[in-house]
């Protein structure tokens, strides 16, 4: 992949690695590459590294770590990473995330349709159909940001936001689609429910997915909505590509 | 050999130096919302600089300590009374068991810290003792304290008197300087809108918190290229929303972010934020990231320098 890059102060304790391309499968697995390489060298004073869409946050402390020597080092492995296809440390899985899409879940279900054009069950077919892919994670502990919602699915997100979205709500918000977390307000249409939790705090596992990794949704009835066990989360190898 | 909560206050929450490594998954990195005052309780009682402490919020807690202890109160000032007399800030506190500790009237600041000369018994999550109260993990069960609740204390000890003198009683205004740095997608806003941007005094408004410190005053004007693709979001961001007026993520800001950052506070003076209460004023003053550097040396240094002076009480 052919890829300009800059490295930009954010802030005057993180450096970030903006990457002239648009967000693609590609260039999230060169981002990620990145952050296992620049983790990799252990440098002092690099902390908490944040990829995303286009870009790779690089935090680090002032007082033992010198802005211009890490930038430069930054660079030089940037370069030297773009020389060679991107080497990652994981295989990417497939996560099969079940969604309830009953009514008493799926309050703006009806502004979806009438934006779109399509039934509701059109709306949880191409919803299921594609394979997401987790650009990276943020916003709120556990909250994925997902790839490939289907174009037709678009539809913006609502004037005034809503103060309490509960936890595991599945929305559409612009050409984006996700699943809120936690209790929080949100703006987006919500059409369905998981009851998957995306951050487990106290678990082994605290996350449900990791960058790269592919999310589909399949629905299911209240029954099996009710009777889900986290354990039962079905998480398979993605083949990799012939 | 516990304290008891007889009042809770508004906000009163477990809290240390917070984590690393986790701002990846969207865990902010939490932790004191003002660590200097923080570290400063800790030192007096000659504990590691981010040993866990009681965060108290604007309104604080009244507490009855079940055991003998030092205890040490930095921070916001607040009218303080030990059994109904009145005791200081920003020394040692010698406590008996069956004594109780009230916070009265808070008279400058926002959130003071009660650092204990032992240890609270409860979990680290993320190598963190740091209560996230939006995400609700950490600290006394991920929340916020409340009424009734006990709290163990190990290996409870005594120390020698101490007093914190001079630049170490810190004093808070009404109306700080935050110095910043040029924001990452300050080429978003033209020549018109940063200027305003340095040059008005802006209001902190009510619907401030840990996850970010929200503005008031003449909205800004933003520019065509308003679309940001959404990144890495540090503490003391400035963002400027669609309506113009800025937010300043803080410490349980959200990790990712997608508002044109026209600045960001820098390290050294972040713990201000803490210190903000609804109605402050403040102004946005630039500097260089090299000036920035310089300036968190030093006021490290004043830490460090304190640190040796006050050397620790563990043998």
């Amino acid at each position: 992949m052919k890829s300009s890059f800059a490295i930009v102060a954010n802030g005057d304790s993180a450096l970030d690695i903006r990457f002239d391309a648009s967000p693609s499968l590609e260039l999230s697995e060169r981002i990620i590459a990145l952050a296992q390489a620049v983790e990799a060298q252990r440098w002092e004073g690099v902390g908490d590294l944040i990829p995303a869409y286009q870009c790779l946050t690089v935090c680090y402390n002032p007082l033992n770590c010198n802005n211009s020597d890490l930038t430069n080092r930054l660079e030089s492995l940037t370069r030297q990473q773009l020389r060679q296809p991107p080497k990652l440390d994981r295989k990417p899985r497939l996560i099969r995330v079940p969604v309830c899409y009953d009514a008493e879940f799926a309050p703006d279900m009806r502004e979806v349709s009438e934006h779109t054009g399509l039934s509701a069950e059109q709306i949880i077919a191409r919803h299921c159909a594609p394979d997401y892919l987790v650009h990276m994670l943020g916003f709120t502990p556990g909250f994925l940001y997902l790839g490939g919602l289907d174009p037709q699915l678009h539809c913006p997100r609502k004037a005034t936001p809503e103060l309490r979205v509960p936890a595991g709500a599945v929305g559409i918000g612009g050409s984006q689609t996700g699943i809120y977390p936690q209790v929080t307000p949100g703006g987006w249409q919500i059409i369905g429910r998981t009851p998957v939790q995306l951050f487990r705090p106290q678990s082994e596992t605290p996350f449900i997915a990791e960058p790269l990794d592919k999310i589909e949704f399949f629905p299911v009835d209240r029954d099996a909505f009710e009777c889900f066990q986290q354990d039962s989360l079905e998480i398979t190898p993605l083949e990799s590509a012939p | 050999m516990t304290m008891r909560i007889i009042r809770a206050g508004l906000q009163t929450s477990v809290q240390d130096l917070g984590r690393s490594g986790s701002m990846r998954y969207g865990v902010p990195r939490g932790g004191a919302a003002d660590p200097v005052a923080m570290q400063l309780a800790n030192l007096l009682l000659g504990n590691p600089p981010g040993n866990p402490v009681l965060e108290v919020t604007l309104d604080g807690p009244s507490i009855e300590f079940q055991c003998d202890i030092s205890i040490a109160i930095v921070g916001a000032q607040f009218d303080l009374a030990l059994n109904g007399e009145p005791v200081e800030c920003d020394r040692v506190l010698q406590i008996e068991s069956g004594d109780r500790l009230t916070f009265g009237r808070l008279l400058s600041g926002a959130r003071a810290y009660i650092a204990l000369a032992g240890q609270m018994k409860l979990p680290a999550i993320f190598g963190s003792h740091s209560t996230s109260i939006i995400a609700g993990f950490g600290g006394l069960c991920g929340r916020a304290i409340e009424k009734g609740d006990a709290i163990e204390i190990l290996e409870a000890r005594t120390v020698d008197h101490r007093r914190l003198e001079g630049e170490y009683r810190l004093r808070y205004t009404r109306h700080p300087q935050l110095r910043v740095v040029t924001g990452a997608e300050e080429n978003h806003f033209g020549r018109e809108a940063i200027d305003h941007f340095y040059s008005q005094t802006y209001q902190v408004t009510a619907q401030s918190n840990r996850m970010g410190i929200r503005l008031a005053g003449d909205a800004l004007r933003r520019g065509n290229q308003s679309q940001v693709v959404s990144s890495g979001l540090c503490p003391g961001t400035v963002q400027i929303p669609p309506d113009g007026r800025p937010i300043i993520s803080f410490i349980e800001g959200q990790t990712i972010g997608g508002y044109p950052r026209i600045a960001h506070v820098i390290s050294a003076d972040l713990h201000l934020l803490g210190q903000l209460q609804a109605n402050d004023r403040l102004d946005f003053t630039p500097v260089s990231v090299a000036q920035a550097h310089k300036i968190l040396e030093v006021k490290s240094g004043l830490l460090e320098r304190l640190m040796a002076e006050f050397p620790g009480n563990d043998n």
